[in-house]
């Protein structure tokens, strides 16, 4: 009855029988030796708590498993505990680099469940802060991945813009990380003034921001040494292994959700999908700069073509009534108490929300019983995923090469253990 | 707004006021801060003591023990903006066998529960830990069959830091009470709490 | 060559936008391979497990609902809901389909859906699309599905010695009672 062949295998570097495990070839067994080390849940790269189970024969890397497991929440259990508002503050802290875009995953399949239309300030404005928390996950990615290879320096130079981001979720949100602005509908809150002034001059130091990272880098020898030609992953590895986002790019595939699936107004902005053909740790980061650059591209189309109008949907049942209105009205009296106390309640139905997040495919599959509360909230963690490929990329090469090749795979342990 | 402009000569403490690290001339110490020099007058510690203790707290070194979404914000008290390196402490060791303190910052779960402890065991004393955050304080949002409700179940904690994540400057207040607390002569947690060493 | 040409189909639904296809269980493995090789689906974007233990058995949003729910039309139904009809079996194993490079009939999303009963095995799909490797070692760890044919079928978020499956709904989701306040 099952197809235990490993027929896609045959000519790929992915391992068999077991894809996601490099195991020692017997003959090396014997002759060589073969030293077992543990890259422990406790590492300085800051990755968070990843563990490698690596088996070297002098520098290269014979063996390779990867055991995660040390950050698992029980994010999709707790949600059901919730009722649907509740299970929001959740979602940003999986993948705690793009948090919103989890927000958002989970948020656009309880409206898509509900049938509520966003209104499209909301929509522009969603999109607007996607691309921020794109930018943002990146920085934090280049600053911890070349610290990690040496290149100490950068991380300053990142975590100044970040800050800045951060300044500015802080200045529509409140808070730095973890904003919790998406709301079943549209946003929370109106956006407020000086919000526009303030990203448009993010928007000009951004581009040159990118700049400078690329001149501290792309020059350098051993930057160069390390990452061209490091953890190959080819075009038809990538999918089969069910890669997306900047690693599915950097391996030659042009395929962008905001492109071929296009959501919330990517389709009004134009910009372009970065994709380069050698698959190494290179054109990874290659497409992680590139992406910073039409991000901000993006950011700027979104302030200019924003529109104006209310921030969240009309349908009482689901949103609350402006506070101005529980003065005069007793209906929006009784919703407001009701959807504060009892929450509203999503008809019935399956769903599966895709969203390009900084990783890749974020995809959220929420099922619904018709209740307050979620029946099933599932989340397709383009992490989780990613790590699949180490081995893969890690055949054939040496112990130095790991920190570079896991660096690059863009992996967040919150949302890899949920 | 300051003491010195009240038409009543009151200080804000009067008003019932007790925020500390308020900048401005006049005003009193709060309570941590009288708290920690009754503490020090009580202690009387020799002026050997007290010179090793400013030691300790001068180079206070962390190990890098990220976690979860608060090693994004401990990340960024290494940034130029926030500067921990103005207290001595920008090197994160990665071995805690060269750290001095613990910063938990992030969810700990079960199967995370005994590399913690591990790690906290190999570090030598003196040592120090921070709960960085709700989820180390108290598990959090997260109580259920996974997390460990709060890391002082299996380590001593000095400091507990509020916040999902805190801001950087949040938890540098942390660390900057744990060093007044060290500098007044208080014992490492190891030794006050009833927590297995 | 459309959907109706998968083997093992049991039926099609559209929903939402998207196109859910039941396939019987035991025939996983011919459906998956030609779902892959005719129909292009050469991208598995995930694979997970729902568990409908107690599907439509507690009243739904407070009000204990009938067959026919809330209907303006029907006087004395407004305070009612309408109870979800029940489930073919406990378990739905959801396979999240996406058609990148190849080329096929059929929408480029499908959601293949195989439903179990506690206990029965399904068979791996890992050497047709070798991403399902660890989303189905974390359905066995999380709901207790057993994949026939899986290389490495071990835990991989619990401790290797955890017992319980702990996404299941009989799984209780555990945590300690918090004390408000120093009465208690």
């Amino acid at each position: 009855m099952a197809a235990t062949q490993p027929r896609i295998y045959e000519g790929t570097r992915i391992p068999s029988p077991t894809p996601t495990i490099l195991r020692v070839p017997d003959e090396l067994r014997e002759s060589a030796d073969i030293l077992e080390v543990n890259f422990g849940p406790n590492h300085p790269s800051t990755h968070g708590v990843l563990r490698l189970i690596v088996q070297l024969d002098g520098e290269s890397v014979v063996g390779l498993q990867a055991v995660i497991g040390y950050l698992h929440t029980g994010f999709e259990k707790s949600m059901e505990q919730k009722t649907w508002w509740k299970a929001i503050p959740y979602a940003p802290r999986m993948d705690y680099l793009a948090f919103q875009a989890n927000e958002y995953a989970f948020v656009a399949a309880v409206e898509k469940l509900l049938g509520i239309e966003v209104p499209p300030k909301a929509v522009w404005m969603r999109m607007l802060l996607l691309e921020l928390n794109r930018i943002h996950s990146h920085l934090v990615w280049l600053g911890t991945s070349a610290l990690e290879l040496g290149a100490i320096s950068p991380f300053w130079y990142t975590f100044r813009e970040r800050d800045r981001i951060l300044d500015l979720f802080e200045l529509v949100a409140g808070a730095r990380m973890h904003t919790r602005y998406f709301q079943i509908g549209g946003l929370a809150e109106d956006i407020p003034s000086g919000f526009f002034d303030q990203c448009r001059e993010f928007c000009e130091v951004m581009p040159k921001a990118v700049d400078q990272y690329e001149a501290m880098l792309d020059q350098n020898p051993i930057w160069l040494a390390r990452t061209k030609g490091v953890g190959v992953l080819s075009a038809e590895d990538a999918i089969a292994l069910g890669q997306s986002g900047p690693v599915l790019r950097g391996s030659g595939v042009n395929w962008d959700l905001r492109r071929a699936e296009p959501y919330l107004a990517y389709g009004q902005v134009e910009f372009d999908v970065p994709v380069k053909q050698n698959g190494d740790v290179w054109d990874r980061y290659k497409v992680h700069m590139d992406e910073m650059r039409e991000s901000t591209r993006i950011v700027r189309q979104a302030l200019d073509g924003l529109p104006p109008g209310p921030w969240i949907a009309d349908d009482r049942k689901v949103v609350l009534p402006p506070r101005e209105e529980l003065h005069t009205s007793m209906e929006s009296l009784i919703h407001h108490f009701k959807l504060v106390t009892e929450g509203f309640t999503v008809p019935e139905g399956e769903v599966y929300v895709a969203v390009e997040s900084a990783r890749g495919e974020l995809g959220c599959y929420v099922c619904s019983d018709g209740g307050p509360r979620p029946w099933r909230v599932r989340f397709r963690a383009p992490s989780f995923v990613a790590l699949q490929a180490t081995a893969t990329c890690m055949s054939d090469a040496l112990v130095a090469d790991m920190i570079a090749v896991v660096g690059s795979l863009d992996t967040v342990m919150g949302e890899v253990d949920r | 707004m300051s003491a010195g402009n009240d038409p009543n000569g009151k200080r804000l403490r009067d008003y019932g006021l007790q925020s500390e690290r308020l900048l401005w001339p006049g005003k009193g110490p709060g309570v941590f801060e009288t708290e920690v020099s009754a503490l020090q007058d009580r202690l009387m510690l020799t002026t050997l003591e007290k010179a090793v203790a400013w030691a300790q707290t001068k180079s206070m070194w962390p190990d890098t023990f990220g976690l979860a979404c608060c090693a994004i914000e401990m990340m960024s008290i290494v940034s130029s903006r926030y500067d921990i390196a103005r207290f001595g402490m920008e090197a994160f060791r990665a071995s805690p066998r060269q750290a001095d303190l613990l910063v938990v910052s992030g969810r700990v779960v079960h199967k995370m529960a005994a590399p913690l402890r591990q790690i906290y065991d190999q570090m030598l004393e003196p040592k120090w830990v921070v709960a960085m955050g709700a989820c180390a304080s108290s598990g959090g949002m997260f109580n259920n069959y996974t997390t460990l409700q709060g890391v002082d179940k299996i380590v001593p904690v000095d400091i507990y830091v509020p916040g999902c994540p805190p801001r950087p400057e949040g938890l540098m207040e942390g660390i900057v009470r744990l060093h007044e607390k060290v500098a007044a002569g208080v014992p490492p947690a190891y030794e006050i709490r009833g927590v297995a060493q | 060559m459309s959907l109706a040409s998968i083997p093992g189909l049991v039926e099609t639904m559209e929903a939402h936008g998207e196109t859910t296809v039941v396939v019987d269980a035991a025939r996983i493995t011919e459906a998956a391979l030609h779902l892959h090789d005719e129909l292009g689906y050469d991208f598995l974007s995930d694979l997970s497990a729902v568990d409908y233990l107690g599907w439509g058995e507690e009243p739904v949003a407070g009000y204990w609902g009938n067959a026919w729910g809330r209907d303006l039309n029907i006087p004395g139904t407004a305070a009612l809901s309408r109870t979800p009809e029940p489930k073919p079996k406990r378990f739905a194993v959801n396979y999240h389909l996406l058609r990148v490079a190849a080329s096929g009939e059929g929408p480029q999303r499908l959601r293949v859906q195989a439903w179990l009963d506690d206990g029965e095995p399904v068979a791996s799909v890992v050497s047709i699309w070798p991403t399902a490797d660890w989303h189905e070692r974390e359905a066995w760890d999380m709901m207790g599905i057993r994949f026939e044919g899986h290389p490495n079928l071990v835990r991989i978020l619990m401790s290797d010695d955890w017992a319980g499956h702990p996404h299941r709904k009989d799984y209780p989701i555990g945590g300690e009672p918090v004390r408000f306040s120093d009465a208690e």
